[in-house]
């Protein structure tokens, strides 16, 4: 096994076979081409999206003009409205306006309250939903690594199959069922505010971490076991017989050999997951009352304040859109060996 | 081995889908009959429960059958709400409702998703790659935001059936986004098959490819799909219950999991039943269906993946 291992290592120094040299550009091109597909998804991703909620929310039920002005307003009242608002032009040409609005990074002003731009309306709460997301990321990782470790060096034991139970139980819990468990513990205990904000995310760090604690067992467990699986894969491999055969410590074999081996499924995991951690986060921001884009959207969708509605679509599509093809490029950067599989 | 297909499955660029690398029971791998057993044994009780205790029980959802707030006792398991209504009732009521909307979520999303993921598989480069583009555009969507929106444009539609009103435009959003995830799958899984000498010869036998299809990829694919739809269960109650605490899913004052929990929320701290017992029926049902799943998989790879 070993000499084969050797021979094979030993064939690009020689430069006794051809393929590999002078590659270089051939890589780069492999990049700029998966860059360039990527690229094109992205616009294909945009140009639906827009659409999408364009045209959905001009088939929906309920006129924005009659739910401003109310139940009894005069016709003529609401067809001035409807004129000031833009939603009396044709279909194409409120389209054509939006999307020259948003090359110049407008999306909008609020139907509702029409001194907001959707700009304003969004940003913040989008801060605030994203900041639970980006913690509760933190607090994934350091569990879901801890426990795929653990798990993934033991083999098969109590501790592992008890923690892989607990991983299945926790998945199998609604992450707002779990938030109001841990809303229910913190009224008792005191050990953190009982939901609430405080402004920007910086001045409620002491509100963010028990909601993104809640948001983290949709995530936690699947990193867990993809890392111990990942561990295990590698464990199974020449170069890691090869160091144990040297009389490493077990120790450093785990983290110099296996552990960076081992972590670049999480990588993918975490810009795959993003859609869904934003989406659980809606729900979770509601029950422990934050002010983030769930709390926004629903606004939006009861007034019919169609540009905040689309607003949020797009940044939150966008969002996930970005970080999945960073993962792509982390990819890249980490392991050259995904970089001959893409072309 | 050596066999070139003009479409090759998509590189092992990314890890497996997230499906498979959740987390598994230890037990359901070593075991598969037991734990396919105890999930499906678990499972029969939440169903026969949501069927029979409604019927059988002396309280109905709606009536006020005892005082507010009333700890879970032997008259009343699981309490009483902030009415006075049983909580057990309106909980198996409740349970119905989800998993009638559950059915239809999963059998929707499995039917477009796998058609669209076998035509995929089999037509042209282009038709192939606009399709999955577009998959991926529904998939990375962040499925809650647009589900919201979705849910509002079907908002007109009522009751139907024994559906409760709010209870069809969640089913109708939640496909609507759905089904992309089954044609990933679908669509790699048909790949890998197409190469295989037993398509290959049922090819060069001149079969048209209605029959290929429907003979011969559809009864491979099947048991991938039926182990995914049983994931997509759990997914989909997490996504049913939790869409009230956003303003959508089912309209009170019909009971559903999500709206039970939230209608508890306001008092929480007095009395934790409200919210926690169906809670924990809806964690129950997911540890039934990750064991039936579990056992699924193992029997179909050995516990290899």
């Amino acid at each position: 096994m070993t000499v084969v291992g050797a021979e094979e290592s030993s064939a690009p120094t020689t430069g006794g076979v051809k393929p590999e040299r002078g590659s270089r550009h051939g890589r780069h091109r492999g990049l700029v081409r998966a860059l360039a597909k990527r690229l094109g998804q992205i616009v294909f991703v945009l140009v639906g999206v827009v659409v999408v909620t364009f045209s959905m929310l001009h088939v929906i039920p309920g006129d924005p003009a009659r739910l401003i002005l109310g139940k009894f307003a005069n016709p003529e009242s609401v067809a001035t409205l409807r004129h000031t608002l833009g939603l009396d032009l044709p279909l194409t040409e409120q389209f054509t306006n939006m999307v020259v609005g948003l090359f110049q990074g407008n999306l909008g002003t609020s139907l509702v309250s029409r001194t907001q731009t959707v700009n304003d309306l969004i940003w913040p709460a989008y801060a605030n939903t994203m900041s639970v997301v980006a913690v509760s990321l933190v607090i994934s990782l350091v569990i879901g690594i801890s426990v795929g470790i653990i798990t993934g060096i033991r083999r098969n034991d109590g501790l592992d199959r008890g923690l892989q139970a607990l991983m299945v139980i926790l998945l199998s819990t609604p992450p707002f069922m779990f938030g109001m468990v841990l809303l229910l513990v913190a009224l008792r205990t005191k050990i953190a505010p009982a939901g609430g904000w405080n402004g920007t995310p910086i001045d409620s760090l002491k509100y963010i971490w028990l909601p993104a604690l809640a948001l983290s067992i949709a995530l936690a467990p699947v990193i867990a076991r993809s890392l111990r699986q990942s561990i295990r894969e590698t464990f199974a491999q020449d170069f890691v017989e090869a160091a144990i055969a040297r009389g490493l410590p077990r120790r450093q074999v785990v983290l110099r050999h296996v552990l960076p081996n081992s972590l670049l499924p999480i990588v993918g995991l975490i810009g795959y997951s993003l859609g869904g951690l934003i989406g659980g986060a809606v729900v979770v921001e509601m029950v422990f009352n934050i002010p983030g884009i769930g709390s926004r959207m629903m606004a939006a969708v009861g007034s019919r304040d169609f540009p905040v509605v689309q607003g949020i679509a797009l940044v939150s599509a966008v969002t996930v859109i970005f970080f999945n093809a960073l993962a792509d490029a982390a990819y890249w950067l980490i392991d050259p060996r995904t970089r001959t599989a893409g072309s | 081995m050596t066999t070139t297909t003009p479409k090759t499955p998509a590189p092992a660029l990314r890890p497996s889908p997230h499906w498979l690398r959740l987390p598994r029971w230890s037990f359901a791998q070593r075991r598969p009959r037991s734990a396919l057993a105890l999930g499906l044994g678990l499972l029969a009780l939440i169903v026969l429960a949501t069927i029979f205790v409604p019927m059988l029980s002396p309280y109905t959802a709606t009536a006020i059958s005892g005082k507010p707030l009333m700890p879970p006792s032997p008259q009343h398991l699981f309490g009483t709400d902030t009415a006075g209504r049983d909580v057990f009732v309106r909980t198996w009521l409740g349970g119905r409702n989800d998993l009638m909307m559950v059915v239809l979520v999963v059998l929707g999303s499995s039917i477009i998703g796998t058609m669209v993921g076998v035509v995929a598989s089999m037509s042209s480069q282009i038709t192939d790659s606009v399709l999955m583009r577009l998959t991926d555009a529904l998939i990375s969507f962040p499925g809650m935001i647009i589900v919201m929106a979705i849910a509002l444009v079907f908002s007109g539609i009522g009751e139907v059936g024994p559906f409760p009103r709010g209870a069809l435009p969640a089913v109708i959003a939640i496909i609507a986004i759905n089904w992309a995830s089954y044609t990933r799958l679908v669509r790699g899984e048909a790949l890998s098959l197409r190469s295989r000498d037993f398509i290959t010869a049922a090819t060069l036998l001149g079969y048209s490819k209605t029959r290929i299809i429907v003979r011969h990829l559809l009864p491979n694919l099947a048991t991938t799909v039926v182990a995914y739809m049983v994931v997509d269960a759990i997914v989909a109650v997490v996504t049913i219950a939790g869409m009230p605490f956003i303003g959508a899913g089912i309209q009170p004052p019909a009971p559903e999991w999500g709206s039970l929990m939230l209608a508890g929320s306001t008092v929480l701290y007095s009395a934790w039943w409200v919210t926690v017992m169906p809670g924990l029926v809806v964690t129950v049902y997911g540890i039934a269906l990750s064991l039936i799943a579990d056992s699924l998989l193992a029997e179909v790879d050995g516990g290899a993946r």
